[in-house]
């Protein structure tokens, strides 16, 4: 025989269950447009029995816990994928600048290479005059500038990325320090067995956009995380973070380093790894190409300009400033060492009418002189080269977001919040509740009839 | 099995992407060309760097052939003038080989032979835009110099060399003939044989005078078998000039292959993003904003 006063905790015990999961409901229809926030679903246990013999009575229901719904795995893989996305967009977005410098203009170097030698062709066709002289001179100053600027533009775009390093250094610092701080609300509730759901949200969200911007490998260990790059250097170990540093080097760029040790070359996905590496490799890469072709161009047009008579019948002097003997920089200090026409040294016998000097110098132009490679075939080599990255680059791009749409897609479905599950939840909480109001008042009346029984007798 | 209860991120991406594609076919309808950087096809803008610079290079030898014709031909109708100026000689010479003149005829006719010498020395200094064109690359000076030292009358103090010019792939042409392989050659000097005319005249000596105009003749065969040179140099130009033409012909089509938006394609591609954009702007703006929400009396 059970008593009234038990039937009324059960029943209590499903009015204050059933309110728990309302304020899972309440709290998943407010977060609905929450980024990064997982469902809470409401974990609902019967309560343990009693025995009164010979009955075993139930005695209600238990809001054990509220749960967030979410995939590791899912969520793992999403960072993973970010870690590419950023990287990616910040390599297409470098890349694409960078390419400008070889569009076929007006004054782009494939365009000067070829109207320099143009000039040397009329050269040999009136080897002493003076206005087509003139021209030749014209046009290796423009060709020289040509080199110039490129080289100066990629210069400035090494400068602008290496701002970039330095911000998003910064920016990682400022998301490790969130991620420790959410560690420790993490910790903090779930050593106490609570779920700790929007905390957990709000560090995946920060591990998230850490991932964007740089390779995070985490690792889950007792209610807590410890995050590294890919190659092991902390980030955060429990509540404490652990920041970059950004340090000059020779070179005048700024080299990433953690606890005194340059990680720089160690950084491969994210933004500051895609950033890096155009950074330090495509763009030193792209100089150095331009360097052999301003040194090939100048030493060979040198040799030849040195090997026959000017105007005057004397040995040439040499036409380019001769660039350094390592070639680094050769592009960007390009110069003609001559100004007075008459010092081009056109002829091979001396007489200020002899071409041969200038043919000479007209036929490097289908030469092997740049590291095996006519001027024409090399820079051609180089436009491809940088089109290619960028293409290539694009297309990884495209795939990536492709897949990280996906993903997200994916854990939209386990772990976003469909407000018409909501609604037709409230619906079965807020009847469940109303039922057992119902049996409140039923049992209300019921003990009211006993007390008016106990009265009637009085 | 639960879905994604929030389609609009998706959306959203979909419309970034046709409209990206709009973007882009626009930029190819304006500018005409389907590569516009290297990165829209990196094999394609390397083959237009080739294009372009051989197609400058057709450009820029089709203008030294130009100037080399003009040189041509001025040396050779300077040659001409010669070779007249040498016939007239060879008709005095042999009118003063006649018998029945006396001897201040023949001092008249050496005269104008003298005139024809002086005539033919100034035609061998021919100075075309400021050089001497028979001087061998010695072009600053006048080849021929008056000297009263000398046999002939006249000392050359030119070269023997020549200039070639590259004027086309693996084509190269010689562009002048010296003096000394024209006028002066060794066994045919038309100086020598013009002052042997004159002595001769000058002499009365009727055997010396119709050597003398034996002598004038072999060097005006001599210089029209030199002639030939220049007939052969403009065929090979002319012909240089008709290849260069249908060279930068094909080079042009071939840019317009590598390089040229397919007008056709893109405008039929635009269209297509254009309704696709058009069909998700309506999805995004038909995407229910309904939910169970709405319906619950409560």
């Amino acid at each position: 025989m059970s008593s009234l006063n038990a039937s009324l905790a059960t029943a209590l015990s499903g009015l204050s269950a059933e309110q728990g999961a309302l304020a899972a409901t309440t709290n998943n229809v407010a977060n609905a447009n929450t980024p990064g926030y997982s469902r809470e679903v409401p974990v609902l246990v019967s309560s343990d029995p009693i025995v009164v013999d010979p009955l075993t009575l139930g005695t209600g229901v238990t809001l054990q816990s509220i749960e967030s719904i979410r995939d590791p795995i899912l969520e793992s893989s999403i960072q993973q994928e970010s870690q590419t996305q950023g990287q990616l967009n910040a390599q297409v977005a470098a890349l694409q600048q960078t390419q400008t410098n070889f569009v076929t203009s007006t004054s782009d170097i494939g365009t000067e290479i070829t109207n320099f030698f143009n000039n040397i062709n009329q050269l040999a066709t009136s080897p002493s005059d003076l206005s087509v002289r003139q021209g030749v001179l014209t046009a290796a100053d423009n060709l020289a500038t040509s080199f110039n600027t490129t080289a100066n533009s990629l210069s400035q775009q090494q400068t602008s990325l290496d701002q970039s390093v330095v911000e998003t250094v910064g920016q990682i610092n400022q998301l490790t320090g969130q991620i420790a701080q959410l560690n420790g609300q993490v910790s903090d509730l779930e050593n106490a067995g609570e779920n700790a759901g929007s905390f957990v949200d709000q560090r995946q969200q920060a591990i998230d956009q850490l991932s964007s911007l740089v390779d995070v490998s985490v690792i889950p260990s007792n209610n807590t995380l410890t995050l590294t790059t890919a190659n092991g250097t902390p980030l955060v170990l429990g509540q404490q973070s652990f920041n970059l540093q950004t340090q000059l080097n020779a070179d005048g760029l700024h080299d990433v380093y953690a606890q005194g040790v340059d990680i720089t070359s160690s950084i491969t996905s994210g933004q500051l790894g895609g950033t890096l590496q155009v950074r330090d490799q495509q763009i030193p890469a792209l100089q150095t190409q331009l360097d052999t072709l301003a040194t090939g161009l100048a030493n060979s047009v040198n040799g030849v300009q040195t090997a026959g008579y000017d105007l005057n019948g004397e040995l040439g002097t040499n036409f380019f400033n001769p660039p350094p003997a390592s070639g680094t920089g050769a592009a960007a200090s390009l110069s003609v060492a001559i100004t007075d026409p008459s010092l081009i040294a056109a002829s091979s016998d001396g007489t200020s009418g002899s071409n041969g000097n200038a043919e000479a110098m007209y036929a490097l132009n289908t030469q092997p002189v740049i590291a095996g490679q006519t001027p024409t075939d090399y820079y051609s080599g180089v436009v491809f080269n940088v089109g290619n990255d960028v293409s290539n680059a694009t297309a990884e791009q495209t795939a990536s977001s492709q897949v990280l749409a996906q993903l997200n897609d994916q854990r939209a479905s386990v772990s976003g919040v469909s407000l018409d599950e909501e609604a037709a939840n409230m619906v079965q909480y807020q009847n469940a509740y109303a039922a057992s109001a119902q049996v409140i008042t039923a049992i209300n009346n019921m003990m009211y009839d006993v007390i008016q029984m106990t009265t009637l007798t009085g | 099995m639960r879905v994604n209860p929030n389609p609009l991120p998706d959306l959203l991406a979909a419309l970034d992407q046709t409209q990206q594609q709009i973007n882009t076919d626009l930029a190819q309808i304006s500018s005409g060309q389907s590569v516009s950087v290297p990165s829209d096809d990196p094999a394609a803008a390397a083959e237009l760097v080739q294009n372009a610079a051989q197609t400058s290079a057709a450009d820029q030898f089709l203008r030294s052939i130009g100037s080399i014709q003009g040189e041509l031909q001025n040396a050779d109708s300077t040659l001409n003038s010669v070779t007249t100026a040498l016939q007239t000689a060879i008709s005095l010479g042999v009118e003063g080989a006649t018998g029945t003149l006396n001897d201040s005829d023949r001092a008249a006719i050496a005269t104008e032979v003298q005139g024809i010498q002086s005539q033919v020395l100034s035609l061998a200094n021919l100075s075309y835009q400021g050089t001497y064109v028979f001087a061998g690359t010695a072009t600053q000076t006048a080849p021929y110099v008056l000297d009263p030292t000398s046999p002939s009358g006249v000392t050359y103090v030119g070269n023997s060399n020549t200039n070639s010019v590259t004027l086309g792939n693996q084509f190269s042409l010689q562009t002048n003939l010296p003096g000394s392989e024209l006028f002066s050659a060794s066994g045919t000097d038309v100086f020598q044989a013009l002052q042997d005319l004159i002595t001769g005249l000058q002499s009365g000596d009727t055997t010396s005078i119709s050597a003398a105009v034996g002598e004038v003749t072999s060097t005006a065969n001599y210089l029209d078998t030199q002639r030939v040179f220049y007939g052969n140099a403009e065929n090979q130009l002319n012909a240089q000039q008709t290849y260069l033409n249908s060279d930068t012909t094909q080079l042009a089509q071939q840019q317009n292959t590598l390089g040229a938006a397919d007008l056709p394609a893109v405008i039929s591609s635009l269209t297509t993003a254009e309704t696709a954009h058009q069909a998700t702007l309506e999805a995004v703006a038909g995407v229910t904003q309904d939910n169970l929400f709405s319906y619950l009396k409560q």
